[in-house]
C-alpha cells in the first residue's frame, strides 16, 4: 500500500491499494464484481481508499503466484483460485467435491462460514480474507453427446481442478491438463474432445461455437471451483480504525454471496448463447444422474482418506460443508 | 588457466546435462502425442468395428497420452534453462549493444565489461538465494502439481542446484575480469556468439 | 518524484545503460528491480517477487518452444538439410543472372521453414552458400548482403521464435500468428530475388555465370530435399491439422530432425555436444532477456506508465495511422542499434496498449496479428540495417576477406525492398490477414 497525504494535520492518511488478478478488466467478475466493490469502498471511505486495478497479471508472475503475492505484499489485494496451488489450501477442496455444492449464493455463504470456523488462521494465514465464493454449477461441453458415464469412455477432457481430474479419471475419461485460455484452441484442434466449465466461462471462450453438446445436471451440481478475494493482513492491520470498518462492512459472507450471484448471472448469458447457436442441451434425469453421483462418492471417500493422512478430519469437513450448504439452500 | 579450464568444463557439463533433460522432454512429448493419437484411433468406430478385441486390449494396457506431460515439461524446462546459464555466462553470450562503446578506448571497454560482470554476479547470487527461499515456501505450503501431484519444491530444488552453479560461474567470471583489468594479464577470451 | 515520472525516466536510463554495454537482459532486470524497490519503498516487494518469478519464467510451457526450435535448427544443420536445400535451389536457379544468389535466398526460405531463428539461418546458409558464391565470381559485399537478408527469412517464415514471444506478450494465438506470417515471408523471398535481379543488372561485375544443370540432376537434387519437406509438413501441418499444440509441434520437429541427423551421420562424436552448447547459449540468453523484461514491465505497470501514455495519445486525438507510422519509424531507428528480440520485449508492453485502442477498422484480434507481423518485419529490417545489424555481423565474421563497408553498401538494396514490403503490408492488410480469414 502507498500511504500519502499525511502532511495535512488532523486529516487521516489516504491509502492506495493495488488489486491484482489474472482476467482482463472486461471479464464478468472484474467488471460486475470487483470494480463495483472497489467503487463502493472508495465512495464509503470518502475517497480516502483508492483501489488501483491491475488486471491480466500486469504486475507480473503467473496466476498460481497470486496467493504468495498477497502474502508478501507484491499486491495488496488479489483475486485467485485456491485450486491453482494444489495442496496448499486442502480444506477448500471440500466444496469442489462432486455433487456437494448447491446454488452459488448458498454455497458461497456456506464456504465463508466454513472458512471462518476452520481455516482463517491456518491455511489462510497472512491473508485478510474479503470474500470466498464458488461459481455456478460446472457441466460438460462436448463434441459428441454425453448422456451416460459410458459415453465418457476415452473422451479426452480438460478438467479444472485436482478433484475434478480424479473424478473424470474415475469415470473413464482421459483427463488432459491445460490452462483455461488454451481450451478453445485445444477443442478446435481435437487435442481435447470435451471440457467441463460453468456456463459463465463459456461465453468469453466461445465454447458454444466449438462444441455442439452440453450436458446439464438439473437440480444437482456436478462440481464447482472455489475462488477467493484476499487482502494482505499487514496492510489491513495498518489501516486506521475507520477505514478498517469500511473494509469490514463490505466483506465477508454477503460479499461472497454477491460475487457468487454475479457469476450465476453470467451463467444465464452463456446458456442463452448455446441455445441461440442451436446446440443440444442434454438435461439428465435423476435416474440418469444416479450413477454419476455414485462415482462421486468414491472420489469423496478417497478424498476423506487423503485428508485423514494429512491430519485433517476429512469426514467432519464433508459433513460440516454439507450441513452448511443445506442450511443456506433452505433459506 | 587451469582454473578457467575447470569452470569451462563445469559449464559445458551443465549444458550437456540440460541438453539431455531437454532431449528427454522431447521424447516424452513425442511419446505423449503418439499415445494420444493412437488412443483416438483405437476409440474410433473403424478400429472398434474392425478389431474390437485388439483395440480394447491396447486401450486397457493404457495406450494414451502420458499423464502430466505438461507438468513434466514445465519442471524439466526450468532445470534446463538454469543448467544452460553457466555456459552462457562464461562464454559472454548475453546480448549487448557495443556500437557506442566501440569508439571508446580499450581500457574503458574492459572496465565496463568487468563492471557489468560484477553486477551480473551479484544478480545471479540474489536469484539463487531467492530461488532457495521460494523453494522453502513451496515445501512449507505442500504445493503439488495438478495431475501427477508431485511436490512443486522438487522442481525448485533441481533448478536451485543449477542456479548455484550458474552463480558460482558468474562470480568466477567477474573475478577473472577484475583480475585481468587490475593486473593486465589476459585470460582466455570469451568466445561469444549466441544466436537467436 | 511521482511514480509516473520514475517510470517515464526509467526508459532513457535503461537505454543509456544498454548503450554503455550493459547486457540487455541484465539492464532490464536491474532497472526493474531498483525501480520497483523505489516505488514500493524498499526491497521487500522486489525480493518477494523474485522468489518465484525466475522459476515461473523459466518453467513456462509456452516458452519451452524456444529451446525446442533452436535445437531443431541445430539438428537440421547437422543433418545436411541446409546443403540439400541449397543444392536443389542452385540446380534450378543457378544459371540465371545472379542465380546463385537467388538460390541462396531460396534455400534460406526453405531453411526458415524448419528453423525459428534469423541468425541461425544466416549462419547456417552462409557455411553452405558463401563458398559457392565466391566460386562463381560473386562479389564479396553482394554475397554477404544476400545472405544477411536471406537470414531474416528464418524468422519471417514460420516457425519463428520472435512470434512466439509476441504471442505470449499480447496473449495472441501462436498458430494464427504463424499462419499470418506465411504470405509476408514468401513475399520477402520474392522481393529479395527481384532485388538480386536488379542489382546484377546495375552492377554486372558483381556476379559470374554458371552453366545450367541438366534436368535429371535437378530432379535428383530435389529428391534430397524430402527430409525438409517431411519435417515442415509434420510440424506446421501438424499444428494446423490439430494433431498437436505448437510446443508439441516443436518437440516433434526437434525429434524428427534429430533422427534425420542421426541417420545422416551428422551426430557423431562431439557434434551432439556442440548442438547442446549452441542451443544452451542462445536459450539462456533469450530467457534472461525475458526474465529482465518481465521484471521491468511489472515495474512499469506499477507506475501506470503504459496506461497513462495510451490515455495521453487518445486525448491528443492523433490519427491512428500517424501513431502507427511513428511507432514503426521508432522501431526502424532502434533496430539500427539493438537486436530484435530485446526490442520486442522492451517495447511491446508499452506500445501495444497504445495502438490496440486505436481504430484501424479491423477486429481486435485481427489488429493484434497484423500489427505483430508488421512489427516483426520492421524489427527484422533492423537485423540488416547498418551500423548494428546482427545478421551483418554474423556473416561478416564468417567472411573475413570482405570489409563490412562493402556489405553495408550492398545491403541497402535489400533494405529498400524491405521498406517497400512494409508499405505494401500497411496499405493492404489482406496480405497478412488473407490466409487467416480463409482458414478461421
Ligand atoms: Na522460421
Ligand atoms: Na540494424
Amino acid at each position: 500500500a502507498i500511504l500519502a497525504g499525511s502532511a495535512v494535520a488532523g486529516m487521516a492518511q489516504d491509502v492506495t491499494l493495488r488489486m491484482h488478478y489474472f482476467l482482463p478488466q472486461q471479464a464478468i467478475v472484474p467488471k460486475q464484481g470487483l470494480k463495483v466493490w472497489s467503487d463502493k469502498i472508495e465512495a464509503e471511505s470518502d475517497g480516502r481508499i483508492k483501489i488501483q486495478h491491475f488486471p491480466a497479471m500486469q504486475l507480473g508472475g503467473t496466476p498460481p503466484q497470486l496467493a504468495d503475492q498477497v502474502i508478501d505484499g507484491v499486491a495488496d489485494i488479489v483475486w485467485t483460485l485456491p485450486g491453482y496451488t494444489p495442496g496448499r489450501f486442502p480444506s477448500t477442496e471440500v466444496f469442489e467435491l462432486p455433487f456437494i455444492a448447491s446454488g452459488p449464493e448458498a454455497t458461497s455463504k456456506a464456504f465463508w462460514d466454513f472458512a471462518e470456523a476452520n481455516v482463517m488462521d491456518t491455511e489462510f494465514q497472512g491473508m485478510k480474507m474479503l470474500a470466498l465464493w464458488v461459481h455456478g454449477p460446472g457441466m460438460i461441453h462436448s463434441k459428441d453427446p454425453i448422456a451416460s458415464i459410458e459415453d465418457l469412455n476415452g473422451v479426452k477432457l480438460r478438467a479444472p481442478s485436482r478433484v475434478t481430474n480424479q473424478y473424470f479419471s474415475e469415470v473413464g475419461a482421459t483427463p488432459i491438463g491445460m490452462p483455461v485460455p488454451a481450451v478453445p484452441e485445444a477443442l478446435s484442434k481435437g487435442v481435447i474432445d470435451a471440457t467441463v466449465l460453468p456456463w459463465e466461462v463459456t461465453t468469453s471462450l466461445k465454447i458454444s461455437e466449438l462444441v455442439e453438446n452440453h450436458t446439464e445436471f438439473p437440480g444437482e451440481t456436478l462440481y464447482v471451483a472455489t475462488l477467493m478475494l484476499a487482502m494482505n493482513q499487514g496492510v489491513y492491520d495498518g489501516l486506521p480504525e475507520d477505514l478498517k470498518a469500511v473494509i469490514d462492512n463490505n466483506s465477508g459472507a454477503d460479499l461472497s454471496a454477491t460475487l457468487g450471484a454475479v457469476m450465476a448471472e453470467g451463467d444465464e448469458v452463456g446458456r442463452q448463447v448455446a441455445v441461440d447457436a442451436g446446440n443440444t442441451i442434454i438435461e439428465l434425469t435423476p435416474e440418469q444422474i444416479a450413477p454419476w453421483k455414485e462415482a462421486g462418492f468414491a472420489v469423496e471417500a478417497s478424498w476423506i482418506e487423503e485428508m485423514d493422512g494429512k491430519g485433517l478430519d476429512g469426514q467432519a469437513m464433508v459433513d460440516e460443508a454439507r450441513s452448511l450448504i443445506d442450511a443456506y439452500s433452505g433459506e | 588457466m587451469r582454473i578457467h579450464a575447470f569452470f569451462l568444463s563445469l559449464s559445458r557439463f551443465m549444458a550437456v546435462l540440460g541438453g539431455l533433460v531437454l532431449s528427454l522432454l522431447i521424447l516424452l512429448t513425442v511419446a505423449s502425442v503418439t499415445g494420444r493419437a493412437l488412443n483416438g484411433l483405437l476409440h474410433s468406430d473403424m478400429a472398434q468395428g474392425a478389431f474390437p478385441g485388439l483395440s480394447q486390449g491396447l486401450l486397457t494396457m493404457g495406450i494414451g497420452p502420458i499423464t502430466g506431460d505438461f507438468e513434466l515439461v514445465e519442471a524439466g524446462i526450468a532445470f534446463t534453462i538454469f543448467a544452460f546459464l553457466p555456459l552462457t555466462q562464461i562464454s559472454g553470450a548475453h546480448a549487448t549493444v557495443d556500437i557506442f562503446t566501440a569508439t571508446l578506448p580499450r581500457g574503458i571497454n574492459r572496465f565496463l565489461v568487468a563492471f557489468w560482470e560484477a553486477v551480473f554476479a551479484l544478480v545471479m547470487v540474489v536469484i539463487a538465494w531467492r530461488l532457495y527461499v521460494g523453494m522453502l515456501g513451496k515445501m512449507q505450503y505442500n504445493e503439488t502439481t495438478f495431475l501427477l501431484q508431485f511436490p512443486v519444491w522438487w522442481a525448485y530444488a533441481a533448478s536451485f542446484g543449477a542456479a548455484v552453479v550458474a552463480a558460482v560461474v558468474t562470480v568466477y567470471v567477474a573475478l577473472a575480469r577484475w583480475v585481468e583489468l587490475l593486473s593486465g594479464c589476459v585470460l582466455p577470451p570469451v568466445d561469444g556468439g549466441a544466436d537467436h | 518524484m511521482s511514480d509516473f515520472l520514475i517510470g517515464l525516466l526509467s526508459f532513457p536510463l535503461l537505454l543509456l545503460l544498454i548503450f554503455l554495454r550493459m547486457p540487455i537482459g541484465l539492464a532490464m532486470f536491474v532497472v526493474g528491480f531498483v525501480g520497483l524497490s523505489w516505488v514500493t519503498g524498499g526491497t521487500v516487494v522486489a525480493l518477494a517477487k523474485l522468489k518465484s518469478e525466475t522459476f515461473s519464467t523459466f518453467s513456462s510451457y509456452s516458452l519451452s518452444i524456444v529451446p525446442l526450435f533452436l535445437l531443431m535448427g541445430q539438428f537440421a544443420t547437422l543433418g545436411g538439410m541446409s546443403q540439400a536445400l541449397f543444392k536443389a535451389a542452385e540446380s534450378f536457379l543457378g544459371h540465371l543472372k545472379g542465380g546463385v544468389a537467388m538460390a541462396a535466398v531460396g534455400a534460406c526460405a526453405g531453411f526458415g521453414a524448419i528453423c525459428g531463428s534469423s541468425l541461425a539461418t544466416a549462419a547456417t546458409m552462409s557455411q553452405v552458400a558463401l563458398p559457392e558464391l565466391r566460386r562463381y565470381g560473386y562479389s564479396g559485399g553482394f554475397s554477404t548482403a544476400t545472405l544477411a537478408a536471406g537470414g531474416t527469412l528464418g524468422i519471417l517464415i514460420p516457425p519463428s521464435v520472435i512470434l512466439v514471444i509476441y504471442a505470449i506478450l499480447t496473449e495472441q494465438n501462436i498458430a494464427k500468428l504463424f499462419l499470418a506470417a506465411f504470405v509476408p515471408g514468401i513475399l520477402a523471398a520474392i522481393g529479395y530475388i527481384l532485388t538480386i535481379s536488379i542489382y546484377v543488372r546495375l552492377h554486372p561485375d558483381a556476379a559470374g555465370v554458371r552453366q545450367p544443370v541438366p534436368w535429371p540432376e535437378r530432379l535428383r537434387a530435389l529428391v534430397d530435399v524430402w527430409p525438409v519437406l517431411l519435417v515442415f509438413t509434420a510440424v506446421v501441418g501438424g499444428i494446423y491439422a490439430g494433431i498437436f499444440t505448437p510446443t508439441e509441434g516443436a518437440a516433434v520437429g526437434a525429434f524428427g530432425t534429430g533422427i534425420i541427423a542421426l541417420i545422416n551421420g551428422g551426430l557423431r562424436g562431439r557434434a551432439w555436444f556442440e548442438c547442446f552448447y549452441a542451443t544452451a547459449k542462445s536459450t539462456a540468453m533469450i530467457f534472461f532477456i525475458v526474465l529482465g523484461a518481465g521484471f521491468y514491465n511489472g515495474f512499469l505497470a506499477l507506475t501506470q506508465v503504459p496506461q497513462e501514455l495510451s490515455n495521453w495519445v487518445v486525448a491528443q486525438g492523433f490519427s491512428a495511422w500517424t501513431v502507427l507510422v511513428i511507432i514503426l519509424l521508432l522501431y526502424l531507428v532502434l533496430g539500427c542499434l539493438m537486436d530484435s528480440l530485446s526490442m520486442i520485449l522492451l517495447t511491446i508492453p508499452i506500445f501495444f496498449p497504445i495502438v490496440s485502442i486505436l481504430d484501424f477498422g479491423m477486429s481486435t484480434e485481427e489488429f493484434a496479428i497484423w500489427f505483430g507481423i508488421i512489427v516483426l518485419v520492421v524489427v527484422e529490417v533492423g537485423l540488416i540495417t547498418p551500423p548494428v545489424g546482427m545478421n551483418l555481423f554474423v556473416i561478416n565474421s564468417m567472411d573475413r576477406e570482405t570489409p563490412i563497408g562493402q556489405t553495408y553498401k550492398a545491403v541497402m538494396y535489400f533494405v529498400a525492398s524491405d521498406i517497400l514490403r512494409v508499405a505494401l503490408m500497411l496499405v493492404f492488410p489482406v496480405i497478412t490477414l488473407g490466409l487467416l480469414r480463409l482458414f478461421y
